[in-house]
Formats: C-alpha cells, structure tokens, sequence
C-alpha cells in the first residue's frame, strides 16, 4: 500500500475531558496572577496526518488589547484560530477563557460566549439588506408572538448599532449594493453586534482604501476602549504598529515571542517572521546559461493596473517571492493563458505569440505545473496514466483522434519511470497515490508536451520531505537539460537554493530583483513586506 | 491487497449492477410467466429497448462529460418529424435522414453554445430546449401523426435479417460506435477530463468548449437516430414521440454504472441499464399490470439508480 488514510483530525482525545483538581488550581493561580488576561492558550498542539503543524503554541491576550498575530504563510495562524473557534479539535494544550479552561465545539459556540470572527472573504447573503444580514440567525430575537418577524424593532437595533460604530451605511441597502469595504465593515458591524469579549480579525484591512482602514481603526480603538479585545492578523506591519499593542509571532508552527509593540523594533520582527536558518536545501548544479528562452514584456491582467515585465533564459531558474495575495501566481496564471491579460506580449524563445488559453500557451512551449493541485492539478476520476498523458494526448492520437492504450502506457511508464512515481496501479485512480506522487505525475503531464518554458506554482506544497527533495531534483535537471523555469514559492530557502535569480513581488508588480549570491531572506523579505525599497 | 479487493468490488458494483438485475429479473420472470422466455418475447424486449439504448449511448456520454442533457426525448420527436415530413414531401430516404441527424446535431450546437456562451447549468437550457422542441412538434404537425412514410424508411423499423429486426442492429452498431468514441478518440478522453474535473482540463490545454459542442452535437445525432428507429417502427412521425424519453435515460445510463457526478462512462453498461427498464416494463405487461404501474416503477428505478450511484461513490469512490 501506497497510500494509507489516516484516522480524522479532531477525534475526540478522551484525556482531555478529564479535568484533575491540579490543573484547577493552577487556573486559579493563573487568575490571580493576571486578572485581566481574558484569553491564554497554552501549549496548543496540533497534527494533521501526522505532520504536526501546532507545536507547544501561546497566545495570551488581556482585556481591551489589540493584539497581532503575525507569521508567514503556513505558520499556524489561521490553525491557532480554528482551534480557538472549535472548527479543530487540538490535541494537546489548553483554552483557558476569562479564568475558566474551555473547549468551544463550534464556531456558533464560540460566539455565543464572547468571541467572534471577522473573515477574510465576506459571508453575507447579498439579497438581504444590511439589517437583516447583522441578526441573522437571530430572528427569535424580533419575533412578534413567536411567528411574525418584528422588523421594526430589527431595523432600529441595526440603525442604533451602525451610528454607535459612526458607520455610514444604509441598514435598508442590499448587500449586493455595497462596495467590498462596506461589506467588511458590516461584518464588523455584525460580529460587534454579539457584544463579544474578544474579535478576531483575518487580515481586514486587504480590500479596504485608506480612508476605510481609518475608520476600521476607529472602531477598533472605540471596542477596546469598552474592554473588548481584538485579535488582529495582517501581513502589514506598518498597520499592526499603528494600531495593535502587543504582538505574537509565530513560525513553521511554532510561538516564537510576544512582545509589546513599542518594544520591538520592525527590524527585528521581521527577523523574528522570517528568521529560519537556511539550511542547504540542495545544492544546485552549476547550469550554462543560454539563449532567453521567455520575455514578459508590460504584462497586465485584467482587473488591475500594474506592470509586470520580466525574462528567463534556457538553463535558469528564476524565483517569485512574496506574501500571499501579492499576485505571484496571478502573474504567471496570465503568462500560461488561464487568466485574461489586457495587454503585454510574450516572446518564446524571441518570437512574440499569442496566447489566450493553456493550449495556445503548451503549444507555444509553456508548460505549468499549478498551486492548487486539487482544483486545477488532478483530475480525479481519471487513472494515473490518463492523468499523465492528457497534455500531450493529441500528439498519441492518429490524424483521425484514435489512440491505442499500449502506446499511452508505454509513454507513461518511460515517463514514471524517469520520475520515479510510485504506484501500485497504473490504471487506478490519481486520487490514490500520494500528495508528492500526485505532484510528481503532474510534473509529468508538464514535461511530456516538451516544454521550452516550465512555470511551478508552489510545487512542493503540501508533500512530505522526501519527496520535496526529490522534487528539487527534478527542477533542477530541468534547468539542466536547457529549460527555461520560473518557480514561486512561499518557502525562502526553497527559493534560495533552487533559483539562479530571485525577484520579489509586492502588489503585483516586481519590486526587486538579484542574483542568488546576493539574496537573504532579510532582504527579500524587506522588499516583500514593503520596508524596503 | 486491500486496494485490489476495493477496485474489484467497485467494478463488480458500478460496471455489472445492471447485467446482475438484468440476470436476476430474467430469472423471476421465467418463473412469473410461461412466456417470458420465448423467442418472440426476448426479441421483442430487445427490439423495444432498442430506441432507449441509442439515445442511452449518447447520453452516458453527457453525464461523462459532467453535463445533463433533458431535451434529448423533444429532440427525438422533432427529428423523427423533420425526417417524416421530408420523405413526405418526397425527398429520398437517405436525404431525410441525413437531414433529420443535421437538425439534431444542431439542436446539440445550440444547446451547448447557450450553456458555454453565458455560463448557465446544463439543466435549465436543456430544459427550457425541451419545451420548445415538443411545442415545435405539436405546431409543425399539427397534434397529427405524420403518416405515408415510404416502406424502405418503414424497414429499418420493422425489417429483419437473418432472422433478427435491423433496429437491433442499429442499437448494437451504436453501442460500438460509441464505446471506441468514448474509449480509443481523444474526444473520448478529454469529455472524460472535463467530466472528472473541468478547471484541470482546461490548465492541461483541453478545449473544453469545444469538447462540450462535440458532447451535445453527438447527443443530437442519437437523438435523431433514435427518431429514426422510432417512427420507421410506427410507420408514422408521431407529435409526442419522445416524450419523457429523458427520464427512461437518466434512469437506464445510471443503472448501467455511469456516474452522475461526471469522468465516467460505461456504454456497454447502458445497454443492459436499458434492458432493466424493458424487461421490467415487459414484465409488468406480462403480469397484465395496469401500464401505469411501469410509470412508477421507471420513478422508482431512478431513485434506485441515483442512490446506488451515491452510495458507491461514498463507499468506493477513492478506488474508483
């Protein structure tokens, strides 16, 4: 067996039901010490799969703070909170909320006492007005003899509840009305309304202009100056100083420090976000460099402005780094044809194409091995070999479209073989295999249309070690072999060990660009966090 | 080992349910009635299966494709009209078909092309096409059958060589023809690519566009096909012929082990899922049932069918 499925996350772990008289006493002693810490989770672990993604994890957050929760991508963040909301189970640690330990089961649970989340995308039903999306879910509230809908009283709560927060929108607009700011600052109105202890806000201020993040911090500061706490997690570190006292820092899972924000010094959180030592991932084969294999020149997408303009050539590997939501897979979505472009040209190997779809863009050479390999990677009702073949099919087909299976499995296992995919079926299902054998064969749909250019999104997300290592390999004999490759990754050391030369997108467009000698991750990630530059 | 045993029992389950109550039915009904097991009887089972399992070759390629085509039974009424009007009015055979097969073809385009150009759910078009079809057929024919079609259409109803009805023929022909389409073209793997997963066939360079043209355009000619059979039978285009043909499809493919849920097809499984349905109407006329009965049955065999599709998809779908 290749693949083997693991029991699901957040059974329930019986121990933890169990209270002892000693960890009582010790949240007593935690109450004293501290009466206006109303949050503290503490030693907070987490796996999936195995993997464990949560380890030994603190958070501690007083009364009427603003609080920053910051990390890269993929540092448990957003894990931390969905714990914290009961949407995970934790398998280890402590929730211990104003003084008593505590397991909430589920979001609804969670704000029921006191806390309430702001998400990053907005869950509102947008044919309902603005009055009745805030109580949503709470019509019993405005019922007249339990039956009528007393909307009166609904529309003068939500009036009194939007002037209290001095927001200027309308309670009797549809939401499909509203632009997206006045849609998060419903939300806030909404999560407000539940009068809760502590509001948890994921990145709040990413659709927002200036003038709204103004008036988002004013409420903020207006809730904390009643006692409420806000949990605030945002990759903008010039906001966090603005509004946020203390900050938490986490990374690759683990709680690094929390500190108030007057104390610690942008440099050093940065530092403190990013500052993994660099291993020596892989080291790089030393690749003659040759012709520009791929010129982007004054690429725009569709629905933005900014500029993008870059080149490759045969043999190098070039990195896109950057926070996520910078447009870095956006960039090169456009560039393979699966997102629109208003304007800007494409030269491969200096010849200037057209191309406006995936199969313009694999014909003209470009091949892409994509982020998401669940949505837009495996095609799960086709076997592994079908999945493996489908970008070159054409090519395995006579003039008439008619292919015949041995000469499919012949190209497939040559292919496998070079990859060293493992399987035990060829003709079972992709879905089978492993996460780094799925990524390995989709690698190979990539390499079996004889690319000139081949574009990685994040290629080793969410595979295990091993095959990650192998999986650099194979890029780099790519490069070797006199591809042109273009890699984003979230993972700096990925990036400085694989790429010839490393660019780093801010806001959709490159902001800077060097050569690997001359990269560190403080640098890069000073440009990418907008301090630089 | 484990995952051998999953596969095994998945195929046995979604590839051979329908020869199982196909083999199962034939034994009861031997038993219920002296007549079942007569020549003239199975022939007549097949012969009446044979409309259904043409148009079910076309359709299990509409659900492989992730897609639903309800306009498909109006589309066999209007074909078979257009080909009855047309000889009628004394175009050759070949020509009316031929012009009966174009005007389901692009019956298909139109379809697909709606769906593709503003983005709306197969569901509603086909729909929304199945109405206006059957309106069609009662406007061009005025509620009147079509009749004085020449006795060379009339034979590939109720002609027979060898001793066995050419619709039988027709049905089995189809029933290749489809089964190389969708198992040895690139159409066929790439309808199955954007049944499986329509987002990932696109980035892999499929044209799903025109891969759903080529679904629907295909489904059309079925369609007509089946008209064909349908009024070469009856001598006559008749203006509700077709109708609630969809519902005898969904129910007959599903049976036969093609998914719903899209990136599967079993076309020789379609066959034997339109087999149950005849055999149970069949039996049911043997019984000397009151017809309606095999309305309701149809209604409960589709419920039947989705169920064990969903259950299957529960229980094997990993080692699908």
């Amino acid at each position: 067996m290749l693949h083997s499925r693991s029991s699901p996350p957040g059974l329930l772990n019986r121990q933890e039901l169990v209270i002892t008289s000693k960890m009582e006493e010790k949240v007593l002693d935690m109450k004293k010490a501290d009466d206006d810490i109303i949050l503290w989770m503490k030693d907070i672990e987490k796996s999936f799969s195995g993997v464990q993604v949560l380890k030994k994890v603190q958070l501690m957050i007083k009364a009427g703070e603003v609080h920053a929760l910051v990390g890269e991508n993929g540092a448990g963040k957003s894990t931390l909170m969905k714990i914290l909301l009961g949407i995970y189970r934790k398998d280890g640690g402590e929730v211990i909320y104003r003084g008593e330990k505590m397991e909430f089961h589920s979001p609804a649970d969670a704000l029921n006492r006191g806390i309430s989340m702001i998400h990053q995308e907005v869950c509102l039903i947008p044919d309902m007005t603005v009055a009745e999306n805030i109580f949503l879910g709470r019509e019993d509230n405005f019922s007249r003899a339990n039956v009528l809908l007393d909307v009166a009283k609904q529309r003068k709560q939500a009036k009194e509840l939007l002037e209290r927060l001095k927001l200027d929108i309308s309670i009797d607009a549809k939401v499909q009305e509203l632009s997206v700011a006045q849609m998060q600052l419903v939300e806030l109105a909404r999560a407000v309304s539940y009068d809760p202890n502590i509001v948890i806000m994921d990145e709040p201020t990413s659709a927002l202009s200036n003038t709204e993040i103004e008036k988002l911090f004013s409420v903020i500061r207006m809730l904390t100056s009643q006692g409420v706490s806000v949990i605030f997690i945002s990759h903008k570190l010039e906001e966090i100083y603005e509004v946020c006292d203390r900050i938490t820092v986490m990374r690759d899972g683990e709680y690094i420090i929390t500190s108030d924000c007057s104390e610690l010094q942008e440099k050093d959180l940065i530092n403190y976000i990013v500052g993994r030592k660099v291993d020596v991932l892989y080291e790089k084969e030393k690749v003659e460099q040759g012709e520009e294999a791929l010129r982007v020149e004054g690429l725009v997408r569709s629905g933005t402005s900014s500029e993008v303009s870059f080149s490759v050539k045969k043999g190098e590997v070039l990195g896109f780094c950057g926070l996520m939501g910078a447009g870095r897979s956006e960039i090169l979505r456009a560039v393979y044809g699966i997102d629109k472009k208003v304007k800007g040209d494409i030269y491969v190997e200096g010849v200037r194409q057209n191309i406006y779809s995936p199969k313009t863009a694999l014909k003209c050479g470009i091949a892409m091995v994509t982020e998401d390999r669940l949505r837009q990677g495996v095609i799960g009702a086709l076997s592994l070999v079908q999945n493996v073949t489908i970008s070159m099919f054409d090519r395995i087909c006579s003039g008439l479209g008619f292919f015949h299976p041995s000469r499919e499995k012949g190209i497939f296992v040559d292919i496998a073989k070079k990859l060293s995919i493992k399987y035990a079926f060829m003709d079972a299902s992709i879905s089978n295999l492993s996460g780094g054998n799925q990524q390995k064969a989709i690698i190979g749909r990539a390499m079996l249309t004889n690319p000139k250019v081949i574009l990685f999104d994040e290629p080793t997300r969410g595979i295990d070690v091993g095959a990650k290592a192998e999986i650099y390999k194979l890029i780099d004999e790519l490069a070797a072999n006199g591809l042109a490759v273009v890699m984003i990754s979230s993972e700096l050391p990925e990036l400085l060990s694989l790429c010839d030369r490393i660019a780093v997108i801010r806001e959709g467009e490159i902001v800077y660009e060097c050569e690997r000698e001359k990269a560190t991750q403080e640098l890069l990630m000073g440009y990418a966090f907008g301090t630089k530059g | 080992m484990k995952s051998q045993v999953k596969k095994f029992g998945s195929t046995l389950i979604k590839g051979n349910k329908a020869v199982l109550m196909v083999a199962i039915l034939a034994v009861a009904l031997s038993f219920l009635s002296p007549i079942f097991l007569t020549r003239v009887n199975l022939l007549n089972v097949l012969r009446q299966v044979c409309v259904s399992t043409i148009i079910g070759c076309g359709f299990t390629m509409v659900l492989g494709s992730g897609n639903i085509d309800l306009s498909v039974g109006s589309t066999v009424g209007f074909t078979s009209i257009v080909m009855a009007k047309a000889m009628v009015a004394g175009v050759p055979v070949s020509v009316s078909i031929l012009l009966g097969v174009i005007t389901g073809i692009i019956i298909g385009i139109i379809n697909a092309g709606i769906i593709i150009y503003f983005k709306l759910p197969p569901f509603i078009v086909t729909l929304a096409m199945m109405q206006v079809l059957r309106g069609s057929c009662y406007l061009t024919t005025g509620m009147l059958p079509v009749t004085n079609v020449p006795k060379e259409f009339s034979w590939l109803g109720q002609g027979s060589v060898l001793g066995i009805p050419v619709p039988i023929y027709i049905m089995l022909l189809m029933v290749v023809v489809i089964w190389i389409v969708v198992n040895r073209t690139k159409f066929g793997r790439y309808l199955l690519a954007i049944g499986g997963n329509e987002e990932a066939a696109r980035v892999s360079g499929v044209n799903v566009e025109k891969v759903k043209i080529g679904v629907f355009a295909t489904m059309g000619a079925c369609s007509a096909l089946a008209g064909m059979v349908m009024s070469a039978r009856a001598s006559s285009a008749q203006p509700s012929g077709g109708l609630n043909m969809e519902m005898d499809c969904i129910a007959a493919v599903v049976v036969g082990g093609t998914s719903m849920q899209g990136g599967s097809v079993n076309v020789v499984g379609a066959f034997f899922g339109c087999l149950v349905v005849g055999i149970i109407n069949n039996g049911l006329n043997l019984m000397g049932v009151d017809s309606n009965w095999q309305v309701v049955a149809k209604g409960l065999l589709i419920l039947f069918a989705v169920i064990l599709d969903s259950v299957s998809q529960k229980v094997y779908g990993k080692a699908r």
